[in-house]
């Protein structure tokens, strides 16, 4: 079935489509955005309910592979020590994600220059720093003006309270004399747009019932669709199409129905972040693209970052409230972020601090981490950890590797029988010494917090949710699949707006990054449409 | 299977205090029921292990024991069907920190988070004086 043509196609309405979609809606173009998945239902969110903590092992689960939804597609990552986490919705995995919202320091645009690794990106912080301000206003980041690991920067909304473990966790930061400061956080901590302030429920990462957290089905999306775009969901893109010139001319999708569609496009924007996009590329062959769209470099797919997490949980004397209040949003420390060569590694990390656990989680973490005995024993042991923990991840900067990759699995596909990603990961020598270093920082930092016990897990399995690299940004098409503004070198109409331009990961989350070059991108766009495939 | 799967629950989760029984007598039994999924036929195993054990021992089934005698026939029985204890103490955990009575007796209210939420101290941000007189922390480039 062939559909009317089109403008712009984007595929993909997670952070980086929705960010799009919006910017370009302005231009009155015609404008449709295709995504895999549906529209969330918040008020069917686990935390309506009495069981809410079940849901984070079954459908709100991590893994696309064992939350058993039809819109998501699997991924074979049997060969990674960090297994990916995805999500496929309007809003993508902003609607999992925990809003935790830290921008990108400047020295992470330069780091062959400072620090002799990698590659420096084409552009750099100045670049973006109009753009993670506007989308501060659009996701409704509440922070804290005056932080010194950061320029100067604005944040519309007050910072997420710090509670009493947020307190407690400072407090044993302010005893080292390490850096801290309150996270941006993509959430409205007052009623901001249209949307309510945040009450303290607790667990973001399986949707926020009260719409206060910052995804994009609540942020983006309702403007972007009240200036015209079209959004239409289940709808699975199986390949970029291209014509006799080497220009995309659109894409086919298949419905919820199963029926295929033809959708001609004069532009095409790809926006499937770090797995999806090098899968939809290299599912994308032709006669004369024989190795997949946009992959004369042969590096889609290559490059593959995540940010190596550790996780340190202390225990501790005093109930700290930690059930309450946004789970990964409370205080940052960048101490370590910035090189220090005499660490024995290059490049740093962030800490992220975490709450603490609802009843059935705090049961989960005294079974792995075998504390919780059945038996005579097992109330006092409970009673020993329950809402007495708090802890922080380690989010360590990930440097590109070749072999480190996206490919297609030869077997394995999606529901509509489209071939599924593989990952091909090894955690290097330096992400090893990081995460050792940081393991033993934070257990340094929650024993001063008064910490009486501490557990450390590195790498953390589940950790897969920062995808980066796949198709990195580049002035030099032998290495580097997109330009400076986001277009692919090889076809000048194939544009890309996801983690996968990431040419380096940085220590912190990537979000609010992938966000900023959405919105430059499209600006650079909309001020040079009438050369824009030259 | 109800009955010695309920004692069994007794044993792996004992009465808090005088309010609340053990996982068993609180009714958990028949929510791990439904949860064990691939891993009932392993249960059924280890229940019927127990009650046959305990029909040796001149018990009419593994509840009729004498209390004191129970734990240490699950801790066998255990030993001889691997995975069996792990699996229902697991279900049971699940099930028995979600019931009203034990969310109350850990100081929660017995709801869902929303939509009432929690109130949050804001805390104090001048905990954060001798990070602002640091200096800048990021690197010129």
């Amino acid at each position: 079935m062939s559909e009317e043509p089109v403008d712009v196609l984007i595929i993909g309405a997670g952070a980086a489509g929705a960010a799009m979609a919006w910017s370009l809606a302005e231009t009155r173009m015609r404008i449709v955005c295709l995504e895999q998945g549906g529209w969330m239902n918040p008020a069917e969110y686990p935390t309506t309910r009495s069981d809410w903590e079940m849901d984070r092992l079954g459908a709100f689960g991590l893994s696309p592979n064992g939350r058993g939804r039809r819109e998501d597609y699997p991924v074979n990552d049997s060969e990674s020590p960090i297994k990916i986490s995805n999500f496929n919705a309007v809003g993508g995995s902003t609607i999992l994600y925990a809003a935790h919202f830290p921008r990108l320091h400047p020295s992470d645009f330069r780091v062959k220059t400072l620090d002799g690794v990698a590659d420096d990106w084409p552009i750099d912080y100045t670049s973006l720093e109009p753009w993670y301000d506007l989308n501060a206003r659009m996701m409704g980041v509440a922070g804290l003006a005056g932080d010194p690991a950061y320029p100067p920067k604005e944040l519309p909304l007050p910072p997420v309270p710090l509670g009493k473990l947020g307190e407690t966790l400072a407090r044993g930061f302010n005893r080292l004399g390490w850096h801290w400061w309150p996270s941006d956080s993509a959430i409205a901590t007052r009623d901001y747009e249209g949307r309510a302030a945040c009450i303290n429920l607790g667990p973001c990462i399986i949707g926020c019932a009260q719409g206060a957290k910052g995804s994009t089905d609540v942020t983006y999306w309702p403007v972007a669709i009240r200036e015209g775009v079209e959004l239409r969901t289940h709808c699975r893109v199986r390949e970029i199409t291209v014509d006799e010139n080497g220009m995309a001319s659109g894409a086919t999708y298949i419905d919820e129905e199963g029926i295929e569609h033809q959708q001609p496009a004069e532009i095409v924007v790809v926006a499937c972040n770090g797995v999806g996009t090098p899968r939809l590329l290299l599912n994308s062959r032709s006669d004369r693209f024989p190795d997949g769209l946009a992959n004369s470099s042969g590096l889609v797919g290559r490059n593959l970052m995540f940010h190596p997490y550790a996780m340190v949980t202390g225990i501790f004397d005093e109930r700290l409230e930690g059930y309450k209040g946004p789970t990964g949003c409370s205080i940052i420390s960048q101490e370590f972020y910035e090189t220090d060569s005499t660490r024995g590694f290059l490049r740093g990390y962030s800490f992220e601090m975490l709450r603490g656990m609802g009843p059935i989680s705090t049961a989960l973490f005294g079974l792995s981490s075998r504390r919780l005995p059945w038996g005579a024993d097992h109330h006092a042991a409970y009673e020993d950890i329950w809402d007495r923990t708090a802890g922080m991840v380690v989010i360590c900067e990930d440097l590109p590797e070749p072999e480190n990759r996206v490919t297609l699995d030869p077997e394995l596909t999606d529901a509509d029988g489209i071939p599924a990603p593989k990952i091909q990961y090894r955690l290097s020598d330096n992400s090893r010494k990081m995460l050792d270093h940081a393991a033993a920082r934070g257990i340094e930092v929650l024993e001063s917090a008064g910490a009486k016990e501490t557990r450390v897990e590195a790498p953390l399995p589940p950790a897969g949710w920062h995808l980066m690299g796949t198709a990195r940004m580049g002035r030099d098409p032998a290495s580097s699949v997109v330009d400076p503004f986001g277009r692919s070198h090889d076809v000048k109409n194939l544009f890309i707006v996801d983690g996968s331009v990431f040419v380096t990961a940085g220590g912190v989350n990537p979000t609010n990054t992938i966000q900023a070059i959405a919105l430059y991108v499209a600006d650079h766009m909309k001020k040079n449409l009438d050369q824009l495939f030259d | 299977m109800q009955r010695t799967l309920s004692a069994v629950l007794d044993e792996l989760i004992p009465a808090r205090d005088e309010e609340i029984p053990g996982a068993g007598s609180l009714g958990i039994g028949a929510f791990v029921e439904t949860q064990l999924g691939d891993a009932s036929s392993l249960a059924a195993s280890g229940l019927t292990a127990l009650d046959a054990r305990a029909r040796d021992r001149g018990a009419a089934d593994f509840a009729d024991l004498p209390t004191e005698e129970r734990a240490p026939l699950l801790d066998e029985v255990a030993a001889q069907h691997p995975g069996f204890v792990e699996s229902l103490f697991f279900h049971a955990c699940m099930g028995y920190y979600q019931n009203p009575a034990v969310v109350t007796a850990l100081g929660l209210e017995p709801r869902p988070p929303h939509p009432d939420g929690y109130e949050l101290e804001p805390g104090d941000l001048g905990l954060l004086a001798d990070v602002r007189k640091s200096g800048k922390l990021y690197r010129d480039v």
